[in-house]
């Protein structure tokens, strides 16, 4: 019994530790998408530009938001775990 | 289109604006796949953690609904997609791959891929040829949108319909960003790095073909290097540049050729300050692997690695030349040469030792360089369509320009077929007339080295130091002697020859009735028989020069002491302490000099004949016209003996000259049954009457001892009292 409350602790913090760093990349990953979509209108207009690039960089910056709203619920997952 | 090449309705500062746009929002994409793969491996380490592992199996209700979440986040192909699993090893190794092989991309590439696309968009707005033409079209298409299949079809295609020179050639400008694609997308994890590195504009590490790492095929680049100072040919001496310029100096290279050479020069400047130029030619052309280090395995050291044999033969040969400590260098190279002295550039303690002015390479890939002197003027100057210089991974379209230092000209030239726009010769036709700004604003920048060349020296360039032709067996002391034809250096040395001994038993009486007529020479006996032997030789480079040689000799006793079984005994002997040998009756060379020496040098009757020999393999074919002699035949597979060497007796005056005759090579003792003599002559004279009387004209040899290449050499005759 003693062991395991001593193993108990620092898992605790680790696992704090990775959903707060999980929290941050979510975060970060909403602001790629906005960094996608900002790429996407700058292309617009430009003569160069390819016909599939604004499609595609507004498909991929959706597809950061799905991730960011995804490492977000697992950062969740991870604090109801540490709490249980 | 318009005539001056640019879209109707378009300046080309609105050209330049949009390429620049494309470019800079392709920077911007990748750096965001970059920080999406990061994203990626954190998520990964999240999931693998034993923390969490460790804590699941304890508490699985929560701890599985956690570990799934992490696993959705990581694979779900609407959000970080569906090979984001890094993991260096274990089960996270085993998702991410098969995710790739699964054909899941992760998102991270796909954004490294919108950006890759973009830098080609990039080069399409200068080529649009490339989207014109229905093959290229077809393959663009196919590599990216991962179709493999259609993408191998796609390049058959353009090969055969254009020819590999000018398919190579067109896909030059998009090397790069296709072959980085091609790693992203395909199914093998290994090829991802090189994929991200070209993508992100990072040093390669790796072929950006296979992930073959750089470091292995590098290994088989081994040698300290070797130089060696070489005289340049009288068309060369007159071809070199007497005045540095910029042509002056490619214009030597271009002399120069890919043979492993390279050139060194003293010019004084305006300043009257002598200073110092290299010049370094590209790869040699031919197999991978060859003596000199301008093969195409030392470039690929050369690009990836900071020392290579090619480095280090070009540190010798300036030892050799002498250039003090402190002096002003400018080194200039093309393709792999360029790479060469742009790796003497970045080493610290050569620009330590000597001042480093200026670099300058043509069609090299240099993108992953940077001198160690930050005062070094670099100017690198590569044709768009060539394919050399984009194996460093920056192409056409590169979003990246490491180096905003340099003086970088990319420019469309003319020839687009590859090899041709890789040719030295193509760079300064170009430099002359594309692109003649370039050449001036070189020339401008090599001010200081614009002067007459003071010394010129080239220099021959090794893997490694090689021991002198024919070490050791080669390597004896000479004297010269002198022969009407001139000096002669004895022992007369054979670094390259080929060999048949016909031995025929022939009548004793015969034999002896041929020789001198002194009563002290006499056949060796083999029973009631002699010996006669036709030697054929094949010298294909010898002291005096390649020729063919024919010799009918006969064994004979001691000359002092004759004893039976002499020959037998003698044969367990050294060559230098045997007293029977082969009195040699004539000899027929193909050389004046040989002639010469034969008759001088060694006492024998030679004369000078007109004769074909082939010896090299078992087919033994032997014409000599004049001498009305052909031998014809093959060896069978014959036995392996010891190396054979002989003495040979010839006559001077009333004297006999002894002459040792040690050889080198795999000897094999055959059957004569396969070989058959024909003489066609009713004359005498040379060979043709002597073979009659002993009787060799139809007659099969006893035996026939062949060796296809070996080396011997001759000793001067020694003069015998007798």
């Amino acid at each position: 019994m003693v062991t395991e409350s001593l193993r108990t602790l620092p898992s605790s913090d680790e696992l704090l530790d990775q959903a707060g760093r999980l929290r941050a990349d979510a975060d970060l990953m909403a602001g790629y998408a906005r960094r996608l979509l900002a790429t996407a209108s700058a292309l617009t207009g430009c003569p160069a530009a390819p016909e599939w690039s604004r499609p595609t960089l507004e498909q991929q910056a959706a597809a950061c938001g799905t991730a960011a709203e995804q490492l977000r619920t697992a950062a969740e997952a991870l604090l109801a775990h540490r709490r249980a | 289109m318009g005539a001056d090449g640019h879209i109707r309705g378009r300046t080309a500062q609105d050209e330049q604006d949009a390429k620049e746009l494309l470019r800079r929002c392709a920077r911007d994409v990748v750096d965001v796949a970059e920080a999406i793969r990061e994203v990626s491996a954190r998520t990964s380490t999240a999931l693998f953690a034993p923390t969490l592992t460790t804590s699941a199996r304890r508490r699985p209700r929560t701890g599985l609904v956690a570990q799934w979440a992490l696993l959705r986040a990581l694979t779900n192909k609407e959000g970080l997609g569906g090979s984001a699993i890094t993991a260096a090893k274990g089960m996270g190794r085993v998702l991410g791959a098969a995710g790739e092989v699964l054909g899941r991309e992760s998102l991270a590439a796909l954004v490294a891929v919108t950006s890759l696309r973009l830098r080609i968009a990039a080069v399409l707005f200068d080529h649009p040829e490339f989207e014109r033409d229905p093959g290229m079209r077809r393959l663009l298409d196919a590599v990216t949108a991962d179709r493999d299949l259609e993408a191998v079809r796609a390049l058959r295609a353009l090969f055969r319909d254009q020819g590999a020179q000018r398919a190579l050639s067109g896909l030059a400008p998009l090397m790069a960003e296709l072959l980085a694609i091609r790693a992203l997308l395909d199914e093998d994890p290994k090829n991802d790095e090189t994929g991200w590195a070209l993508a992100a504009g990072r040093e390669l590490s790796a072929d950006p073909l296979h992930g073959i790492s750089a470091s292995h095929l590098a290994g088989m680049d081994q040698g300290e290097g070797a130089a060696e100072a070489v005289d340049l040919t009288d068309q060369e001496r007159q071809t070199i540049a007497t005045e540095g310029s910029l042509l002056g100096f490619l214009r030597n290279i271009e002399v120069l050729s890919t043979d492993g050479r390279i050139l060194v020069q003293n010019v004084r400047g305006p300043d009257g300050v002598v200073r110092y130029v290299v010049q370094a030619p590209g790869m040699a052309p031919g197999r991978p692997r060859n003596d000199s280090p301008q093969d195409f395995v030392g470039a690929w050291r050369n690009l990836f690695m900071t020392d290579s044999p090619y480095t280090r033969s070009i540190l010798l040969a300036l030892a050799d030349y002498g250039i003090p400590r402190g002096a002003e260098l400018a080194l200039i190279g093309h393709s792999e040469g360029g790479i060469a002295v742009m790796n003497l550039a970045q080493n610290e303690d050569f620009c330590r030792a000597y001042r480093v002015t200026h670099v300058i390479v043509v069609g090299s890939p240099v993108d992953n360089k940077k001198p160690a002197d930050p005062r070094t003027w670099v100017a690198s100057i590569t044709n768009q369509h060539d394919i050399v210089p984009v194996l460093d991974g920056r192409g056409a379209g590169s979003a990246f320009n490491p180096h905003p230092n340099w003086y970088e000209v990319d420019y469309t030239g003319p020839t687009h077929e590859f090899p041709l726009c890789h040719m030295i010769r193509e760079y300064i036709e170009h430099l002359r007339t594309v692109i003649p700004e370039a050449r001036e604003d070189v020339d401008k920048a090599l001010t200081a080295y614009r002067g007459p060349v003071v010394r010129t020296r080239a220099y021959q360039l090794k893997d490694r130091a090689h021991p002198p032709e024919g070490y050791p067996f080669l390597t004896v002391p000479t004297t010269s002697l002198a022969t009407t034809t001139g000096p002669v250096d004895v022992p007369v040395r054979y670094y390259d020859s080929s060999a048949a001994h016909l031995c025929f038993a022939v009548d004793a009486a015969a034999a002896r009735s041929l020789l001198p007529d002194v009563t002290w020479l006499v056949p060796s006996r083999l029973g009631r028989r002699a010996l006669a032997v036709l030697s054929l030789y094949e010298h294909r480079c010898s002291t005096i020069g390649p020729y063919a040689e024919i010799a009918l000799s006969v064994l004979v006793d001691d000359l002092w002491r004759p004893r039976p079984f002499d020959v037998a005994t003698d044969l367990l002997r050294r060559v230098d302490l045997r007293r029977t040998g082969r009195y040699v009756l004539s000899l027929a060379v193909s050389s004046e000099e040989s002639r010469v020496v034969a008759q001088e040098v060694w006492g024998q009757p030679a004369v000078r004949t007109a004769a074909e020999v082939d010896l090299m393999n078992r087919a033994v074919g032997v014409t000599a016209p004049e001498l009305g002699l052909t031998v014809e035949g093959r060896l069978g597979p014959g036995l392996r003996c010891p190396e054979a060497d002989w003495v040979l007796y010839g006559r001077r005056g009333d004297s006999t000259v002894r002459t040792l005759v040690r050889a080198h090579g795999r000897l094999r003792l055959h059957t004569g049954t396969g070989v058959r003599l024909q003489l066609d002559t009713a004359a005498a004279e040379p060979m043709a009457g002597q073979l009659r009387r002993l009787g060799i004209d139809t007659a099969r040899p006893l035996f026939v001892l062949s060796c296809p290449q070996f080396m011997l050499h001759r000793s001067a005759g020694a003069v015998l009292p007798r």
